[in-house]
C-alpha cells in the first residue's frame, strides 16, 4: 500500500425538497474557487508590474463587483463562506479564508 | 487559563484517526470528490480535484510564460 | 470457520506464560505465543474468508469494520505493551502458517530486538496543535468612485499579507513547541497533520508530533507540554498518552 486509505467520496445526499440548495451549494462553490483564483491571479499580475495604471483599476473594478455578487448570492441562499467549503479532504480548505 | 487536555489513557482511548494513522502503513485521507446523490441514488460524481489541479497548473503556465 | 490465517498483533519478548490471559484476539478468539529465537509474536486465528487478500482489499475500505479490527489490535497491542517492549504490526499482517511467521521473525530480527531495545520502559505521547481560528473580513459593499478598484486590490493584498504572516506565525510556534519537546524525551517524529474533517477540529493542525518518553519521566515531559501550552495559547496544544510506541517500534514492512 503506497497510497493512503481514502475514505469514501463526500456524498451530497439530497432528496427533492433539498436538492435546489444542495446542487447551489456545489455550484457556488466552484464559482467561488474561480472567483478566488482570479484575485490571486490578479495580484500577481499587478505585483509583476506590467499592468498599466487603468488596467489594475479594471481589474480591480471588475473583482470588486464580482466578490459583491458572490456575496448577494450567498445572501439569496442564506450560505456563508463556510457553509460552502465542501470537504475536498486532501486539498485542505478547498476555499482559503 | 489555558486548557491543556492531558489525559493518562492506560486502555484504547486512542481516537481511531490517530490508530488508523499508526496502524496503516500511509495513514487516513477523505478522498477529494463529491459524489451527488437523489433519493439514496448515487447519479453523479465530480471529480473537484482534478478541476482544481488543471486549473492551477494553467495557472502556473502562464505565470512562467510572461 | 474456513480457511484459517494467523493475525500477529506485535512482537515482544521473555513474556511470561500468564501475562496476557486477559486478552483475547479479534472475534474473541484466545492469543497465542509463538517463540522464536528470544522473540515472541502475539498471533490469534482468523478466517481468511474474512482476511485473506480479496476480502482485506474490500474490508479495508469499510471504516466501521476497520474501526473493529483496529480498536480489537490495539486491545492486544495494549495487553502486551503493559508487560514488557512491543513492536506493533501494522494492521492486517496476517501469515498462512507459523513456519511463515518463523521465517518473517528470522528476516526481521535484528530490526526487531532494535526497535524493542528502543522503547523498553518508554511509552508514546501525542501533543497536537493548531493554527488560531481566523475571523473572514466581510465583503465590503462594491463603490463606484474612481481609484476603488486600484484600491480594492491594494485591501485584498493587504489580506492576503496577513494571512501568509498568520501562518507563518503558527507554523513557527509549532516548530517551537516540537523542538522543546524533541529536548525532553528519548526520540520524536512528525507525523503528518491531520484533515479538520477526520478529526472534527477546527482549523489546520500544525503540529502532530508522536514523543518516545521514559515511563518514569512521564510527568516532567506533561508539565513541559502544559507550560508550551500556556507560553502559545493561540495553539490550542492537546496531549494525549501514554500509549504505546506505535510510531517508534512499528516496522515499515516489505
Amino acid at each position: 500500500m503506497t497510497e493512503p486509505l481514502r475514505i469514501l467520496p463526500q456524498r451530497l445526499e439530497t432528496d427533492s425538497e433539498s436538492v435546489e440548495k444542495d446542487l447551489f451549494k456545489l455550484v457556488l462553490t466552484v464559482i467561488e474557487l474561480v472567483r478566488q483564483l482570479m484575485e490571486k491571479q490578479a495580484l500577481r499580475r499587478v505585483d509583476e508590474g506590467d499592468l498599466t495604471d487603468d488596467q489594475v483599476e479594471g481589474l480591480g473594478m471588475g473583482l470588486m463587483h464580482l466578490e459583491q455578487a458572490m456575496q448577494e448570492l450567498k445572501d439569496r441562499y442564506d450560505l456563508t463562506t463556510a457553509d460552502l467549503n465542501i470537504d475536498l479532504g486532501p486539498l485542505g480548505t478547498l476555499l482559503s479564508e | 487559563m489555558t486548557e491543556v487536555e492531558t489525559r493518562s489513557e492506560p486502555r484504547g482511548q486512542i481516537s481511531l484517526v490517530d490508530l488508523l494513522d499508526r496502524l496503516l502503513g500511509t495513514g487516513v485521507v477523505l478522498a477529494g470528490d463529491v459524489v451527488i446523490s437523489l433519493s439514496g441514488v448515487d447519479l453523479v460524481e465530480v471529480r473537484l480535484h482534478a478541476l482544481i489541479t488543471t486549473v492551477r497548473a494553467e495557472m502556473r503556465a502562464e505565470g512562467t510564460a510572461r | 470457520m474456513g480457511e484459517q490465517g494467523h493475525y500477529l498483533y506485535a512482537v515482544t519478548r521473555g513474556l511470561e506464560p500468564s501475562a496476557l490471559s486477559g486478552a483475547s484476539g479479534l472475534r474473541g478468539e484466545p492469543l497465542r505465543v509463538l517463540e522464536h529465537r528470544g522473540l515472541a509474536a502475539v498471533l490469534s486465528t482468523v478466517d481468511l474468508d474474512e482476511f485473506g487478500e480479496e476480502a482485506l482489499h474490500r474490508h479495508l475500505e469499510d471504516l466501521a469494520w476497520l474501526e473493529e479490527v483496529a480498536r480489537a489490535h490495539d486491545s492486544v497491542v495494549q495487553a502486551v505493551s503493559a508487560v514488557g517492549a512491543a513492536a506493533p504490526m501494522r494492521l492486517a499482517t496476517i501469515f498462512q502458517s507459523d513456519d511463515g511467521v518463523r521465517a518473517r521473525l528470522d528476516e526481521l530480527h535484528d530490526a526487531l530486538t532494535a526497535a524493542l531495545d528502543r522503547v523498553e520502559g518508554r511509552r508514546e505521547w501525542s501533543v497536537k496543535a493548531f493554527a488560531p481560528d481566523r475571523r473572514v473580513a466581510a465583503a465590503e459593499p462594491a463603490s463606484t468612485d474612481p481609484g476603488s478598484g486600484a484600491a480594492y486590490l491594494r485591501r485584498k493584498k493587504a489580506q492576503t499579507m496577513e494571512r501568509q504572516t498568520a501562518e507563518e506565525e503558527a507554523m513557527s510556534a509549532a516548530d517551537a513547541v516540537h523542538h522543546a519537546l524533541a529536548a525532553q524525551c528519548v526520540a520524536s517524529r512528525r507525523l503528518r497533520p491531520q484533515d479538520p474533517r477526520l478529526t472534527g477540529h477546527d482549523g489546520t493542525m500544525t503540529l502532530n508530533g508522536a514523543y518516545l518518553v521514559a515511563e518514569d519521566e512521564a510527568s516532567s515531559f506533561t508539565a513541559a507540554a502544559t507550560r508550551l501550552a500556556e507560553e502559545h495559547p493561540d495553539a490550542r496544544i492537546e496531549v494525549h498518552g501514554p500509549w504505546p510506541p506505535y510510531s517508534f517500534a512499528t516496522l515499515e514492512q516489505p
